[in-house]
């Protein structure tokens, strides 16, 4: 039985989580690290924390927080954000990121994808594809990269396909227009995606209730479901998407409750 | 303070294993050479990388050698993880490279293909358990714990003779072995929250 995967997005810009709307930082919602806490204890099956400045001048500090929230983080961490060459994978690997996630310099320079694939092994890459619809492609969507901001030649499943090809071990597949829109997945996306590639999919990008993750599961079938800022706004919100889904009947992973005493658990250090 | 030491032979990522035994009230150290093994009280082998890259990055350290004589000889807890389940075993069709071989059997790859689920299996999978031991005491059965890996211990020979935890994936595999004081598992205690968590505090509570 496959259990899918509830997936908690940050996204950082400048130091602060910032909630986006069709790749657009809208309003800061707080601190990474009470966040990742709130995430921990409550049911999220990964974590994954994004760098969406548009320069590189926050990476250092981005580096500091990926490694001051890996010592309290005990589910698996993506990061991703300002890759540009396999030793910048490495970096996030070396501060605890369990996985690299890659998008534009990836579409830029396919090679990459290799380059990391050999260094951190081709099960902790995720590469990231942001597409918008596009009816001149062959799938009906287009790539786009640079939060957006730029349109590339590529057709997303074709781009699907080629990345799974060099190396990708995971798919993150957004959609521009849907991404904080509260409409749901793009579902025909997802399912042009999965349906042409043998690596798990990530669906990301327009979930404002519920429902739509179990959408993204059965009608997309995406094997893992990410969302960033509907969960910042509810109490527990992991957690009852979590259970909204096992409700809906798909295998999800039980969060059952051991005590287990950390003595030694870092204690939250502001920044 | 017990010591426990965390084996680092040059590949994978360490960091994840670290954090989570960091946060127990033992005397924790990164281990890069064999003959700084001698005073551990519990030896941790953790580690995502491939198995004939790993074997020869134990014995480059000389982490080989002390470990036979540490864990086998001198009857010191051993804790694998992931690639460090599949090292306890005596080869693996990964590469050529001979096991440290405390447990009788071959690591195989899952198959391709259509009528297979994707290959790596990643993500969080139920684990049964088939029999009391000390790494699942208190641990309900069946238990979710996340997983990340191609190449699996099957249910054959000491993978069945020791199996201290079971999971599926196509089929049937030993997802954690246990026997004495050699204890692995497949999955990532360190990324597998409470479970994990408390899997890890039931290993170093036994030393």
């Amino acid at each position: 039985m496959r259990k899918h995967r509830l997936i908690a997005t940050l996204l950082v810009a400048g130091g602060t989580v910032v909630q986006t709307r069709k790749f657009k930082p809208t309003n800061a919602v707080g601190n990474a690290f009470t966040a990742v806490d709130f995430f921990n204890g409550w049911a999220v099956d990964e974590i994954a924390i994004l760098e969406i400045s548009r320069d590189r001048s926050g990476v250092d500090r981005f580096i500091e927080i990926v490694e001051e929230l890996s010592r309290r983080c005990f589910v698996p961490l993506s990061v991703g954000g300002k890759i540009e060459q396999a030793e910048d994978a490495l970096r996030y690997v070396r501060v605890g990121a369990d996985k690299a996630v890659v998008n534009t310099a990836a579409s830029d320079r396919p090679e990459l994808i290799a380059e990391i694939a050999d260094a951190i092994g081709r099960q902790s890459l995720v590469v990231s594809i942001d597409a918008r619809r596009d009816e001149s492609m062959p799938s009906g969507y287009r790539v786009v990269v640079d939060c957006a901001r730029r349109d590339t030649d590529r057709d997303a499943l074709a781009w699907a396909q080629e990345a799974v090809e060099r190396g990708a071990g995971e798919l993150l597949v957004n959609a521009v227009e849907n991404d904080g829109d509260k409409r749901g997945y793009d579902i025909d996306l997802m399912r042009i995606v999965s349906g042409g590639t043998r690596v798990p999919l990530i669906a990301m990008g327009g979930v404002g209730r519920w429902e739509h993750l179990v959408d993204g599961i059965r009608l997309g079938g995406a094997d893992a479901v990410a969302a960033g800022n509907i969960f910042h706004y509810t109490e527990h919100s992991t957690k009852k998407a979590k259970e909204f889904l096992a409700a809906a009947g798909l295998p999800m992973r039980r969060s059952s409750f051991y005590k287990v005493a950390l003595p030694r658990r870092p204690k939250y250090r502001p920044f | 303070m017990k010591k426990v030491a965390i084996v680092d032979y040059g590949l994978g990522n360490l960091r994840s294993a670290y954090n989570a035994f960091r946060c127990f009230d033992v005397d924790l150290n990164v281990i890069d050479a064999g003959d700084r093994l001698a005073d551990a009280h519990a030896i941790v082998v953790p580690g995502v990388g491939s198995f004939d890259a790993g074997i020869r990055g134990l014995r480059a350290r000389g982490h080989l050698e002390a470990l036979q004589r540490r864990v086998v000889e001198g009857g010191v807890a051993f804790f694998g993880i992931c690639l460090g389940m599949q090292f306890v075993f005596e080869s693996s069709e990964e590469g050529s490279e001979t096991g440290l071989g405390w447990m009788k059997g071959r690591v195989s790859r899952f198959p391709d293909g259509e009528n297979f689920p994707k290959v790596p299996h990643i993500g969080w999978a139920d684990v049964r358990v088939p029999r009391p031991t000390r790494l699942f005491s208190g641990i309900e059965s069946p238990s979710d714990f996340y997983f990340v890996h191609s190449y699996y211990v099957p249910l054959e020979m000491d993978g069945a003779a020791h199996a201290a935890g079971i999971a599926e994936y196509g089929f049937e595999f030993a997802a954690a072995v246990e026997r004495d004081n050699i204890c692995a598992c497949q999955f990532h205690p360190e990324k597998s929250q409470l479970a994990g968590l408390k899997m890890i505090e039931n290993f170093l509570g036994a030393l």
